[in-house]
């Protein structure tokens, strides 16, 4: 198959314009086969009835029953709200831990001591299991909802804000100092930039702990949200709107995973690469 | 005489936070500060905690849950390993043209599919099990896979120009060189999986530590709320070091990191 594929690239590339397009088109399948194929089978083998129909719900049906969820509207509400909640905990941890992490990663070191074995501690609680307990504390709303992202998120934010300071190479800030760098710039121009990657892995880390957390906090005690809407779609036997529901939750899980990859890779221009499969 | 009260000290200062945090926890509630129905004091938390486990249904509870953890983890071992070992060794060029598939339903959280599992399966022990499986297999294979591909070849090749047999050159060469990536991709499955089982054990069960803690909160039940809390966060430990032990006791070859968390 590639090999017909490439012939026809070859064929096209005298044809300038639709030549390019037909190679790119060729590279993206090529890459790609393996997704493309897992498509083309989940597309078949409901209609072909190898799966109970009502079971499995080919993507042509999943796309269409999202797109109907979004002409109504209904999509962008309940996107709304989860976001909404996901992203009000988030920066809330980020403007409370990344300073906090400041603060005992750099200054208060003796504190840091102290604290840092209980702030182990209490990050290794279940986030899901304390769930209940905000509800009891704030009650099933909002505050309960974005109190939970806010403790999901806060502690890889925190810890590892304080790893990244505390980790800062003492060559550097020396170095600094002996040029006669102001303290200011010294944050800006030192501290800062050699904590990001640290931070930046803990923001990584706890958004995408985060946003699944939402959507099964949604599950159980919310009236709208993506989580809300996959509940109720499965206890009314909606399958085509639980397939979409759960693609949409997917998609987006997978995109904000991706956003932060390319602000990584963006901002952070100096860090190596990782090896992985 | 000096070193031991230099070490004393040391100690002490590492874990005055945590002692200081449970003071707290148990004098707040009890002098009014924080309001002791929605916190109870420490003591009483802990003796609800005795009272669940002489009466027996901590162990009902923890049983249920390790039980579908354990199935699950062992379900995802049992693919994992092999798959990865079939196509990060014997199929590389199929492990490639694989890869962006298998790398986008890696990124699907296992609790997005919670539904369609609950479709498949009902809302039974099928369900859970199969978000534990799908939470740890993922990490297992990707491990495996990449496990394979950093074993040095020249051991591959030595052992060969000394007239292994396929069988030896994987017991002996291939298995332990990738032993110690493997067991990464294990914990961080088993830790994701733990988490996640929690989360499905609220919404659809009726056995287990998450169960435990939602019908405590249901019931307004709130000592057995923070046991049951309290109770998982123990049991997350015990499988985190159960999982180091083992891996200490299978892998005596694997020089000691010194980036233990």
């Amino acid at each position: 198959m590639e090999g017909t594929l490439k012939k026809i690239g070859l064929k096209t590339k005298e044809g300038g314009e639709a030549g390019k397009a037909l190679s790119w088109l060729r590279n993206i399948v090529v890459d790609n086969l393996s997704i493309i194929i897992f498509l083309s089978i989940w597309e078949a083998a409901p209609r072909i009835g190898l799966v109970p129909q009502t079971f499995i719900s080919p993507p042509s049906i999943v796309l269409s029953t999202i797109w109907d969820l979004v002409t109504t509207g209904v999509l962008f509400i309940h996107i709304k709200a989860s976001l909404l909640r996901a992203v009000f905990g988030f920066i809330l941890a980020a403007v409370i831990g990344i300073p906090l992490g400041f603060f005992l990663g750099g200054w208060f070191r003796l504190f840091e001591r102290v604290m840092t074995p209980l702030l182990r501690l209490l990050a290794e609680v279940n986030p899901f299991s304390l769930f209940p307990v905000f509800i009891l504390i704030f009650g099933i709303g909002e505050i309960s909802k974005v109190s939970m992202i806010f403790w999901v998120c806060l502690w890889p934010i925190l810890l590892n804000t304080i790893t990244g300071v505390k980790n800062v190479d003492a060559l550097l800030i020396k170095s600094a100092r002996s040029m006669g760098v102001t303290a200011v710039d010294m944050f800006f121009k030192v501290v800062l930039p050699a904590a990001s990657p640290g931070i930046f892995h803990g923001v990584k880390t706890s958004c995408n702990t985060a946003f699944f957390m939402l959507i099964a906090a949604e599950m159980i005690g919310a009236s709208s949200g993506l989580g809300w809407l996959v509940f109720n779609a499965q206890n009314n036997y909606q399958i085509p709107k639980l397939f979409a529901t759960t693609v949409t939750i997917s998609a987006l899980g997978l995109s904000l995973n991706y956003l932060f990859v390319e602000l990584e890779r963006r901002i952070i221009i100096w860090k190596e690469s990782e090896p992985d499969y | 005489m000096n070193e031991y009260i230099q070490e004393a000290k040391e100690r002490l200062i590492d874990v005055s936070g945590i002692v200081t945090f449970f003071a707290l926890w148990e004098i707040l509630p009890r002098i009014g500060v924080v309001d002791a129905l929605f916190i109870p004091p420490l003591s009483v938390v802990l003796q609800t905690l005795w009272q669940l486990t002489a009466g027996g249904a901590l162990f009902l509870h923890i049983a249920a849950s390790l039980q579908r953890t354990l199935i699950g983890l062992a379900l995802a071992v049992g693919t994992g390993l092999p798959l990865g070992f079939l196509l990060g060794g014997v199929y590389p060029a199929l492990a490639r043209q694989l890869r962006p598939l298998l790398r986008m339903l890696g990124q699907i959280n296992g609790f997005s599919l919670f539904p369609i599992f609950i479709l498949f399966f009902g809302i039974g022990e099928g369900a859970k099990v199969s978000i534990i499986f799908w939470s740890s297999v993922w990490p297992i294979l990707f491990t495996t896979i990449a496990g394979i591909k950093q074993i040095d070849p020249l051991f591959i090749k030595s052992a060969r120009s000394m007239g292994a047999s396929r069988a030896t050159i994987f017991w002996k060469v291939i298995l332990p060189g990738a032993a110690p990536v493997i067991f990464t991709g294990v914990r961080t499955g088993a830790t994701h999986a733990f988490l996640m089982l929690m989360a499905a054990e609220v919404i659809g069960a009726s056995a287990g530590l998450g169960w435990l803690i939602h019908n405590s909160a249901m019931n307004s039940v709130i000592p057995r709320l923070f046991a049951g809390v309290i109770s998982i966060a123990l049991l997350g430990a015990a499988i985190t070091y159960a999982l180091h032990y083992l891996e200490e006791l299978l892998i005596d070859w694997k020089p000691a990191s010194e980036n233990e968390n």
